[in-house]
């Protein structure tokens, strides 16, 4: 289906404001002025913006600790978000939380997680909260838990599949295969070798798959998925082959990868790019527009790191806050 | 053969079964003479002088003064000649035994055994784990770790287990249950508003809580207390009313005990009378400057108390079981109250001294009742008791008998009241109240009431005191 | 007021408040009971019997048996109270925390101090725990120590029907995560409850089961019954008792326990966890650093000892804690020289 002009500028700068934020953020952390663990997105934009942008506030998502890219698209504010990674009593979390537990449970994100698999139980929650709140103009309302090839092998995530299917829960198991989890290979960690997808299709659930490096592949599939879930025919599964530009986690020396391969997939498996080529050649945006987006993007988060510096701090009185409601 | 004594507990009357050392007179090395004062001996009742029976010195003293109460029998120290050589001295003291079977049953009741007064140092091998502390401190104390279970892993010995060994056995004051409301709470206050509420009376039902969790808090309550009276009172804040915890002493707590059982045990009937005193006050002041003495208008009553016992023998009695023990002299008890608390030393054969030695007798046992020194042999017996609370200004009382005597006169104030005369004219008298509590069971109301009679009148006729 | 046994107390509290509010949900392993059989639906209500006719009354989509994964039934109870409900979650054994702590621990513990404060997590997780029924070593367990020590957790252990409907109560109207910890030996006792359909009992509220002024015993759960033997048969012997029955140990009710053992000055805590790191001595701990001064005696723990606990009736009856071993701790503080 065709997508506006606007829409299509709209799903470009979601894309691209994710793929400047992780890409500072990478520069950033090499200062040593960002604490912790940090896990990037970049190379798998075209996922989280082409699901999210078919989401209203109220589906709720669950991500990973990869989750910073989900956030953004879901509709997190940039600020908040810099300044969560900064630490910052203005982050979204008021420096509570980190990069690995970003949240905005408002908008309907209910975390990153730092637990691999945690998630997907608690998606199946959320859809049986929506599953009771009934079906509304437009169906249920769903919830999804993105996963990667790494979480598929937790215990959890079978448990979560298992339990939407017997619930008829009107959840989505999101499984973005970049082909490694942590430092091993898909192909080594996943006994069945051949995809994702098809062990949720053995437990039950209809099962979708699609090119994670377009954008296009990505919605168009998220629209069947979600016509699908929403009528009330229960769960279901999709996986997207992606790409992860970085490594793991940031200071990863990724030992991992063969010769030339970050190079290669930069290259000819950057969803950016493949957007751009796209749209420029069905004449659907000029070049133009796009770089404009570039530019708007960039300052962005330009204004986004200065804010994140500028940010008040913490205090120790922080540290107590927020344990209970009332203790 | 040198000839080694030992100095025991001794046992002062049949009740007596422990006694403390109060003071000692005489300290290891020294050289005592028969008469001399050797220690001071305190019990439940008394506290008494024992005096050297021999000449001899002190070779060893193993109970202080101050140390905790011992049982009669104990060894207390060993006197001998100075030739008895330090071996035989530790040989007697290890080889001794009492003879009564009130210590020789504690000391084989292993948890109450004393610790050694004496301690002496001696060097432990053991293969039993122990902590360095613990064993430092076994040996120091020569203790037996035979006598000590370890507490620590498989059954490893540490200093506490070491210094619990070594202490007497614990005899903790009780204070017992105490009740609590049956029914389910419903109003949730902190246990310090609640203790606060109970101490003035504050119903906790209407007041909401502001404490953490929605409990009501101090302040809560606090507030409750100090909330605005009208204008013009100001609000007494009642502080809070912490009692001072004071425990029974030996004294009181045998008082206690007697007299609870007096009450408790003996049909007890009470015959009232008063006696113008006018007379005998007039009597008491040229006897005495004629007899050169200072006996007290108490003293007086007490020789006409004695001279109507002697008159009425059924009422100078000791009640035993069935038995009536009726004494021919009357050997007066006096109340006295001294700073151990009552007490009740005999004036033997009242009835026979003349009053400026009975004086001297009183004068000689409430000093001695002052300086806490009644012995034994003064508060043994007594057939009848006189209890005087004149000079507090009590006017009459009931007092309890004191087991196993038969009955006891309480005397009260001498005061001023208004009586007629002879002529039929109001005039003014002296009066003295005089209560006889009376053990129905010994004694019968015909007989207690001649007796009062009898006293009565010897009070009004004074000059037959000295008949 | 009305006699109840332990197990309505917790059904009927449950029914109440599904009454009153449409938000609360309940899910477990068999909570219905009979779903996909011949049998049909409700062939047990619970395995407790303390969710018996729920699915009668308020339908499959608030009472939802579960398949056997207790992960994916925490982690649900933790998405649903992240999506707005309020749920109830069943573990049928507390022992299998062991295979579902994440959920618990990492997640619906921390997502309100992790988010910044801008989230609420009001799930209640109900687990059946204790020993006594020779279930053995993975049946048997208490959790209590383990959980009390997680920040954002309220722990809850009532030893009275009274003390279930008050707090499974203010546990469902909380909104904190709680852990409601039934002891399975409880199920099938009698006592009076509250005939007021409000009754709440707020959490950190120990309550006194008896009075004395010479030791103060410390108690959780099935406990309370040998404590209150034991000091009854003392107090004969005039020796006064503080019985405490914490019924939550988290948060803590220190007021309770410091200000007794300020009058006694000595302290018997009864636990049924292992020993190491656990309930006894975090409370020997606050006694010994807040009421030092007041301690007459070193505190003394009845626990049992550090092993797993055994099948045979005669050893869990020596595992256990028990009135002789309590009666012997609460002399042996006593006798202390």
């Amino acid at each position: 289906m065709q997508l506006s002009r606007e829409a299509l500028l709209r799903a470009y700068r979601q894309m691209k404001i994710i793929r400047e934020f992780e890409e500072r953020l990478h520069v950033e952390i090499q200062t040593g002025e960002i604490a912790g663990f940090t896990h990037l997105y970049c190379g798998q934009e075209a996922v989280a913006v082409g699901v999210c942008e078919h989401l209203s506030v109220e589906d709720k998502i669950v991500s990973t600790h990869r989750g910073h890219g989900h956030c953004l698209a879901k509709g997190c504010d940039v600020n908040g978000m810099m300044a969560e990674i900064w630490g910052s009593r203005e982050g979204l979390c008021k420096g509570k939380g980190g990069s690995m537990h970003i949240a905005d449970v408002e908008l309907g994100m209910l975390g990153a997680n730092g637990i691999v698999g945690a998630g997907s139980p608690i998606a199946v929650g959320a859809a049986l909260a929506a599953k009771l709140d009934g079906r509304g103009p437009n169906g249920f309302r769903v919830a999804i838990t993105f996963s990667g090839d790494g979480a598929c092998n937790q215990g959890t995530t079978f448990e979560a599949m298992n339990l939407a299917v017997v619930t008829k829960a009107p959840c989505i198991f999101l499984f973005e295969n970049n082909h490694y989890s942590e430092h091993t290979g898909f192909e080594y960690a996943v006994g069945t070798q051949r995809d994702i997808a098809s062990r949720a299709e053995a437990f039950g659930m209809k099962v979708w798959r699609g090119d994670g490096t377009d954008f296009f592949s990505v919605h168009d599939t998220m629209r069947e998925v979600l016509d699908y879930v929403r009528a009330g025919n229960g769960p279901a599964a999709v996986e997207f082959d992606t790409e992860r530009f970085f490594g793991h986690f940031e200071g990863d020396p990724q030992r991992y990868r063969g010769p030339g391969e970050l190079d290669r997939i930069r290259a000819t498996r950057d969803c950016l790019k493949n957007f751009r080529t796209s749209v420029t050649g069905a004449s659907l945006l000029s070049h133009a527009d796009l770089d404009a987006v570039d530019v708007d993007a960039l300052e962005a988060i330009e204004n986004a790191v200065v804010a994140a510096r500028a940010a008040a701090r913490p205090t120790a009185e922080d540290v107590l806050a927020d344990v209970y409601i009332s203790y | 053969m040198s000839d080694i004594r030992p100095f025991c507990m001794p046992k002062w009357g049949i009740e007596m079964t422990e006694g403390t050392i109060a003071e000692w007179m005489v300290s290891e090395g020294q050289a005592f003479t028969r008469g001399q004062t050797l220690c001071l001996i305190e019990t439940a009742k008394i506290t008494n002088e024992v005096e050297a029976e021999y000449d001899a010195v002190v070779r060893k003293v193993l109970v202080g003064a101050g140390d905790e109460a011992q049982p009669v029998g104990t060894l207390l120290a060993v006197f001998a000649d100075p030739a008895a050589s330090e071996a035989e001295i530790e040989a007697f003291v290890a080889g001794f035994r009492p003879a009564d079977t009130a210590v020789a049953a504690k000391q084989t009741e292993p948890e109450n055994a004393p610790a050694p007064a004496a301690a002496t140092p001696r060097k432990i091998v053991t293969n039993r784990p122990i902590s360095a502390q613990a064993l430092a401190l076994a040996e120091a104390e020569g203790l037996d770790l035979a006598e000590v279970a370890g507490s620590g892993r498989q059954g490893r010995i540490t200093h506490q287990d070491v210094q619990q060994a070594l202490r007497p056995a614990a005899r903790p004051a009780l204070r017992g249950p105490a009740k609590i409301a049956a029914e389910l709470e419903t109003i949730f206050a902190s246990p310090l508003a609640r203790r606060i509420a109970a101490l003035h009376g504050i119903d906790l039902a209407p007041i909401e809580g502001t404490g953490p969790r929605g409990r009501i808090s101090k302040a809560d309550v606090l507030s409750r207390l100090l909330a605005p009276a009208p204008a013009g009172t100001q609000p007494f804040v009642a502080g809070e009313n912490r009692a001072e915890i004071l425990s029974f002493d030996r004294i009181r707590k045998v008082v206690a005990r007697r007299l609870t059982e007096a009450k408790q045990t003996i049909p007890h009937f009470y015959l009232r009378t008063s006696a113008s005193a006018d007379a005998l006050m007039e009597l008491r002041k040229t006897a005495n400057l004629v007899l050169g003495c200072k006996a007290s208008l108490n003293d007086y009553l007490i020789k006409a108390t004695a001279l109507a016992l002697v008159r009425h023998p059924d009422v100078n009695v000791q009640v035993h079981g069935e038995e009536l023990h009726r004494f021919p002299r009357a050997d007066i008890a006096v109340a006295i109250a001294s700073p151990k608390g009552l007490v009740t030393p005999v004036v033997r054969s009242a009835d026979g001294m003349r009053i400026d030695q009975l004086a001297a007798e009183t004068r000689r046992l409430i000093d001695k009742a002052q300086a806490g020194r009644l012995g034994f042999e003064d508060m043994e017996g007594g057939t009848f008791s006189v209890s005087n609370l004149g000079m507090f200004g009590i006017e009459n009382f009931d007092a309890i008998i004191n087991p196993p005597q038969g009955a006891i006169l309480a005397i009260g104030a001498a005061n001023r009241t208004a009586c007629e005369r002879g002529d039929g004219s109001i005039g003014f008298e002296t009066r003295i109240g005089l209560t006889l509590s009376v053990d129905h069971r010994a004694i019968d109301g015909a007989t207690g009431a001649e007796f009062l009679a009898t006293l009565k009148n010897l009070i009004e006729a004074p000059e037959q005191l000295f008949a | 007021m009305a006699q109840m046994m332990y197990r309505d107390a917790v059904l009927s509290t449950i029914a109440e408040e599904m009454e009153r509010d449409a938000n609360v949900v309940v899910l477990g392993e068999d909570v219905v009971g009979g779903m996909g059989t011949a049998g049909g639906p409700e062939a047990i209500g619970g395995i407790w019997s303390t969710s018996t006719g729920l699915f009668g009354k308020f339908g499959a989509d608030r009472v939802i048996d579960t398949p056997i994964s207790e992960s994916a039934i925490m982690g649900a109870a933790a998405g649903l109270a992240l999506a707005g409900k309020r749920p109830v979650a069943e573990l049928m054994f507390a022992d299998f925390i062991g295979v579902s702590l994440d959920q618990i621990w990492n997640q619906m513990a921390k997502f309100r101090y992790m988010f910044g404060g801008k989230t609420k997590c009001p799930a209640v997780i109900r687990m059946a725990y204790g020993a006594g029924y020779n279930a053995a070593a993975q049946h048997s367990q208490s959790v209590h120590q383990i959980l009390t020590g997680m920040p954002g957790l309220k722990v809850v252990m009532p030893s009275t029907p009274a003390d279930v409907k008050g707090l499974l109560r203010t546990a469902i109207r909380d909104d904190d995560p709680v852990i409601f910890l039934e002891h399975k030996a409880l199920y099938g006792t009698s006592g009076e409850v509250s005939d007021d359909p409000d009754f709440t009992i707020p959490f950190g509220h120990a309550r006194l089961a008896r009075a004395g002024e010479d030791v103060t015993i410390i108690s959780t759960g099935l406990l309370l019954g040998f404590c209150v033997a034991v000091a009854d048969k003392l107090a004969a012997e005039g020796i006064g008792c503080d019985v405490i029955d914490l019924r939550t140990t988290s948060p803590l009710d220190e007021e309770a326990i410091l200000d007794s053992v300020e009058v006694t000055g000595r302290l018997v805590v009864v636990d049924e966890a292992p020993p190491r790191c656990g309930l006894a001595v975090d409370i020997c701990a606050l006694v010994a650093r807040q009421a030092f001064a007041s301690l007459k005696a070193p505190p003394q723990m009845v626990t049992p000892p550090h092993t797993p606990i055994p099948f045979a009736r005669e050893l869990e009856s020596a595992y256990l804690p028990s009135t002789d071993k309590i009666e012997a701790a609460v002399r042996a503080v006593l006798a202390w020289r």
